[in-house]
């Protein structure tokens, strides 16, 4: 028997942030602080998604998983690219929960993917962002 | 033939690795790793419908696959799997009875083997300290190419005390790694039946090809 928990919960959503419509100083200040250029003007930086947050970090029912662990590191997979003025859509869904053992002893793992889609519909980014917990 | 026995692909969740980004790296360093095949030993999963035959004709190279699962004494690598395993035993548990698991899979086609035996916490040496030891083990993972400093060399004392078969495997879970360590077998392996027939009844040898890699690098 692994981790045991309810698992209606994988797949489910516990946020959807419509941001406002991107600016162009705000892809200049990304651009800035993260040394990326964009490719082309009125492009974003690549990872410019991530600096995106939505209303909800946390789902509120998660199982009891142990103490808060750390950020266990991220997954992005690109789609198309930013542009000023779009109107982004973050959508977060528990993804998956695990449980693993290594040299330190057993860990638990949480990951929310969060897929992020333009004013078109067209698929801008999914990040999944692990968080381990013991 | 040479076998690297103990790999992860990106289809684990720590490993970033494409299969075919692994062939690709073992033909380009074919002159200093000399691998015949790998074997894919994802952690903690078996997905029956993956099929790498269309990248095995286009390298050259066997592909077999496992799985590294997870038990009270420590990794265990299953090679045979097949539909009567993956019934029996969660995969994805990770305190699965290593004393139940090792016969049932005997008995059902396939072998387990302990993995990095000399590895604190997940590796079987440790648990040999406080529990009776194994009954049914035929072989240990001797050489671990992702083992630290002094665990590889834990292990010989086990292996002189229980009588154990050795072998290798590089536990790559990034593209450089894969083939650093390895199985040697004195015979030819096709399948993964004739793998498990062989791991069982065969001959082999650990091989490491690190100071090679370093030199022909």
């Amino acid at each position: 028997m692994a981790i045991e928990f309810d698992r209606s919960i994988i797949g489910s959503e516990f946020d959807r942030t419509v941001f406002d419509p991107v600016t162009a100083e705000e892809a200049r200040e990304y651009a800035a602080a993260s040394t990326e250029s964009s490719a082309a003007e009125g492009v974003t930086s690549p990872t410019f998604v991530v600096r995106l947050r939505g209303r909800r970090f946390m789902p509120a029912n998660l199982p009891d998983l142990g103490r808060m662990g750390f950020d266990a590191g991220k997954d992005i997979e690109f789609g198309v690219a930013v542009r000023v003025g779009d109107v982004l859509t973050a959508v977060s869904t528990v993804h998956d929960i695990y449980e693993k053992t290594g040299r330190s002893g057993t860990m638990k793992f949480l990951v929310l993917r969060t897929t992020v889609t333009n004013q078109r519909a067209e698929q801008v980014a999914v990040i999944d962002q692990k968080m381990m917990f013991r | 033939m040479i076998l690297d026995l103990h790999t992860h692909s990106e289809a684990s969740e720590d490993s970033r690795a494409p299969v075919e980004t692994y062939l690709k790296w073992l033909q380009r360093k074919r002159d200093v790793l000399p691998i015949d095949g790998i074997v894919l030993t994802e952690h903690r999963q078996w997905n029956p419908a993956v099929d790498y035959r269309g990248l095995e004709d286009e390298y050259g190279l066997l592909i077999l696959r496992g799985a590294e699962v997870e038990t009270d004494y420590g990794h265990v690598l299953i090679y045979g799997v097949n539909d009567d395993i993956a019934r029996r035993f969660d995969f994805a548990n990770v305190r699965l009875p290593a004393q139940e698991l090792i016969p049932a899979v005997a008995r059902m086609g396939g072998i387990a083997l302990p993995c990095h035996p000399g590895r604190p916490t997940i590796g079987l040496c440790e648990h040999y300290e406080s529990k009776p030891p194994l009954d049914g083990v035929i072989a240990v993972e001797a050489l671990n190419g992702g083992s630290r400093r002094g665990e590889n060399e834990r292990v010989q004392a086990v292996i002189d005390t229980y009588g154990y078969k050795a072998f290798g495997g590089s536990d790559s879970h990034l593209v450089s790694f894969i083939g650093i360590c390895a199985t040697e077998f004195d015979d030819e392996i096709r399948n993964v039946e004739g793998l498990v027939d062989r791991l069982r009844h065969g001959r082999y040898r650990p091989v490491d090809f690190r100071d090679r890699l370093k030199q022909g690098a």
